[in-house]
């Protein structure tokens, strides 16, 4: 009750001040409130003229859809924020997804399936499976972060390498025995239940599970951002790594640990993909890191440093979702999504630095 | 120092792989287009066997997807003293790629053997050392789209789930401005369109009537299971039996798509093996979708014969060696004039 009346007193507060300003700034205020929510207000204006044009588009199955394809998407993008917190990126995140998607399907191939790569292997059991990838995605993490940190190199240049090296490791673990790099199939039900089966049902329509995970990691990810001390470390070490390292955060292990976060987050990401897409080959997961990057940044994480939100993120990578459903459902011709893609992207930079600028 | 340092290693490290090539005859050099591409995979593992069991010093090269590096790689080959160049032409689009290829191997009057990704015959006959071993491309859609129509005329009933007398489809492409994707997306359609005329039932429908591309392409170009999962899903979100607009059949150019359109079908309960399964048609039999038709999850795919390609181009590059006759143990039939040699596609729905 009394929370309540507070809001309302402080809204009515805001009106207040808002009333008190002269015609100038209260038009300068308008326009800022309107941009610094742009993204929420394109998301709202989307929904609204495809649900003119199809009204399918607001069904119970094909808001399932947006929020599964969200979900598939989401995990990979939670790791790159973190990057992208420390002013730097990661572009090997696509591949370490491959690359562990390809050993998770390598694991859990069904004991008689004719083309497995491991023969003589029983289907391990997920939770050591699950274990393996992100310890998979978190050596590779350990190496970008460790070179990130001690040597100083930009995350570009040091993913760029790791990219490269876990393609050829993706190559080299296809061709093992007698499988000849051909794709891998034929997962054991066991896996494909545990990541695709039916959370539960809504009017019908199959919730798959992997969202409850993604559910789960985001919050996971949230409390690590803001409430622990190595969430507060790494927004420090963003926004500026000097300062942080004179008021004592210890900056070596705050760089290596983010990038460990974030592998592991990509051996779980592979770990869904693998049961999600059922087939693994070579290209699995490449340029994923794009369309994750691209998330952050119309999410407000910016490549300044030292900003951001989860929620952003969520925002970023539902907004892209929407845009690919939305235009297959208005049977838009598939080249425009690139434009749109584009734009958005620029625009959601644009703005962001506009908020920046301000600040300074 | 530090300098000193990395010279040392650079060389050590460039002996060091030398060392295991360790044969004086130069290299017989294979370029492939991309390394991550399933088939093109076990064409290369069947080569990598037949050289091996050869005794022959080979050397494989990965293009990655593009023309500059592989250019680059047939350059520095050529300079390595390769004997004879076998290429995965990266870039089909134009001739130019191909032929700057054949230029740089004529001036070292070293061999060429062009394979599986399409070389233009005026590129080809402009080098008497010069051929190409491909599949008539155009075949796989042909073959594709006369298999799905026989496969609708004989079970049309069950395949029409809304029983509205015609059938509604998706067509995943893999890549735009790909010769072989084009074809596939045409004719995969056309011909089943054929032989359902011919018995009496009407063509086929592209389940979204204002799609006018009456196709769905992978953004990314790579032909990925994953991309058509994504389209598969937000398809079955807005087509479903409840609603009488069921997708009726899937047809991808490849079976990594097939696969991919499966695994979203499954989710909504088709395509387990029992129960109800829409019938899905890929193309390149991949041990994956060999083992899903065989479980009957999905129902046919068109098989490229890879061992039957690398014996072939293993065959013309001894001949080529050996001074012999260069098409010397070829087929007859798969001969096409004096510059190509076709393999030939087969059908392949399990039996």
């Amino acid at each position: 009750m009394s929370a309540a009346i507070k809001r309302k007193g402080r809204l009515s507060a805001r009106l207040e001040e808002f009333k008190a300003k002269s015609g100038a700034d209260k038009r300068r205020a308008i326009v800022d409130l309107l941009f610094n929510n742009a993204m929420y207000i394109i998301i709202v204006i989307a929904i609204i003229y495809i649900a003119i044009q199809v009204p399918a588009f607001l069904s119970t199955s094909s808001i399932v859809n947006i929020i599964s394809l969200t979900a598939a998407k989401l995990p990979i993008a939670l790791g790159i924020g973190g990057a992208i917190v420390l002013t730097g990126t990661d572009i090997s995140a696509g591949r370490c997804v491959g690359l562990t998607a390809c050993i998770s399907a390598a694991l859990l191939q069904m004991t008689n399936y004719a083309n497995k790569i491991f023969p003589e292997l029983e289907v391990m059991p997920l939770w050591i499976v699950l274990l393996i990838v992100i310890a998979v995605g978190a050596a590779v993490g350990l190496v970008n972060g460790f070179f990130v940190a001690k040597f100083k190199l930009h995350p570009f240049i040091v993913t760029l390498s790791t990219q490269l090296i876990v393609y050829g490791l993706i190559l080299m673990f296809l061709m093992i025995g007698s499988n000849n790099g051909q794709t891998l199939s034929g997962l054991d039900e066991s896996y494909t239940n545990f990541v695709k089966g039916t959370l539960f049902r809504i009017d019908g329509v199959a919730v798959p599970k992997y969202v409850l995970y993604a559910i789960i990691l985001t919050a996971l990810m949230w409390l690590v951002w803001n409430k622990t001390k190595f969430g507060k470390n790494m927004f420090a070490v963003g926004s500026n790594e000097e300062a942080a390292n004179v008021s004592g955060v210890n900056v070596f292990w705050t760089i290596v640990i983010v990038f460990v976060i974030a592998g592991a987050m990509y051996g779980i990401t592979g770990f869904i993909e693998g049961a999600r897409i059922a087939s693994c080959s070579a290209n699995t997961g490449l340029n994923y890191e794009s369309d994750a990057i691209a998330a952050c940044v119309i999410g407000g994480v910016s490549f300044v440093g030292g900003t951001g939100k989860i929620s952003g993120i969520v925002i970023g990578v539902f907004l892209l979702q929407i845009i690919f459903v939305g235009l297959n459902f208005l049977s838009v011709d598939q080249n425009l999504l690139y434009v749109i893609k584009g734009m958005i992207i620029l625009v959601a930079c644009a703005i962001d630095m506009r908020k920046y600028l301000a600040r300074k | 120092m530090k300098k000193l340092l990395a010279t040392i290693l650079a060389i050590a490290f460039v002996f060091g792989l030398t060392a295991c090539g360790g044969n004086s005859d130069g290299e017989i050099s294979v370029f492939y287009y991309n390394f991550g591409d399933t088939y093109i995979s076990s064409v290369r593992s069947a080569m990598d066997k037949i050289f091996e069991d050869a005794g022959l010093n080979y050397n494989n090269y990965d293009g990655n997807g593009n023309q500059t590096t592989q250019t680059e790689q047939v350059t520095t080959a050529l300079a390595k003293g390769s004997r004879l160049l076998i290429v995965n032409v990266v870039d089909t689009g134009s001739n130019d790629a191909a032929q700057n290829i054949v230029n740089l191997a004529k001036e070292k009057d070293v061999p060429v053997i062009f394979f599986n990704r399409s070389v233009d015959e005026s590129v080809v006959s402009s080098y008497d050392k010069c051929v190409f071993v491909g599949t008539d491309y155009e075949m796989a859609g042909h073959m594709q789209g006369e298999m799905i129509g026989k496969y609708l005329v004989e079970n049309y009933d069950k395949v029409d789930l809304n029983g509205d007398g015609k059938i509604s489809y998706v067509m995943f492409k893999g890549q735009e401005g790909n010769a072989e994707a084009i074809a596939r997306t045409q004719y995969g359609v056309e011909d089943a369109n054929k032989v359902l005329t011919e018995a009496g039932k009407p063509e086929l429908v592209f389940y979204d009537a204002q799609n006018s591309n009456k196709y769905l392409v992978d953004q990314s170009g790579n032909w990925s299971s994953s991309a058509a999962t994504d389209y598969m899903n937000t398809i079955l979100s807005q087509y479903s039996e409840a609603n009488k607009n069921m997708v009726e059949l899937v047809i991808a150019n490849n079976d990594d798509m097939a696969l991919g359109a499966i695994s979203a079908l499954q989710g909504a309960g088709y395509n387990n093996g029992t129960g109800k399964t829409i019938p899905v048609f890929g193309v390149d039999v991949t041990d994956a979708a060999q083992t899903m038709i065989k479980e009957g999850k999905m129902v046919g795919s068109i098989k490229q014969d890879a061992n039957g390609m690398a014996s072939a181009i293993t065959t013309i590059c001894q001949n080529f060696l050996d001074g012999k006759e260069t098409f010397d143990g070829i087929e007859e039939d798969n001969i096409v004039g004096t510059w190509r040699v076709n393999i030939p596609y087969s059908v392949y729905t399990g039996e």
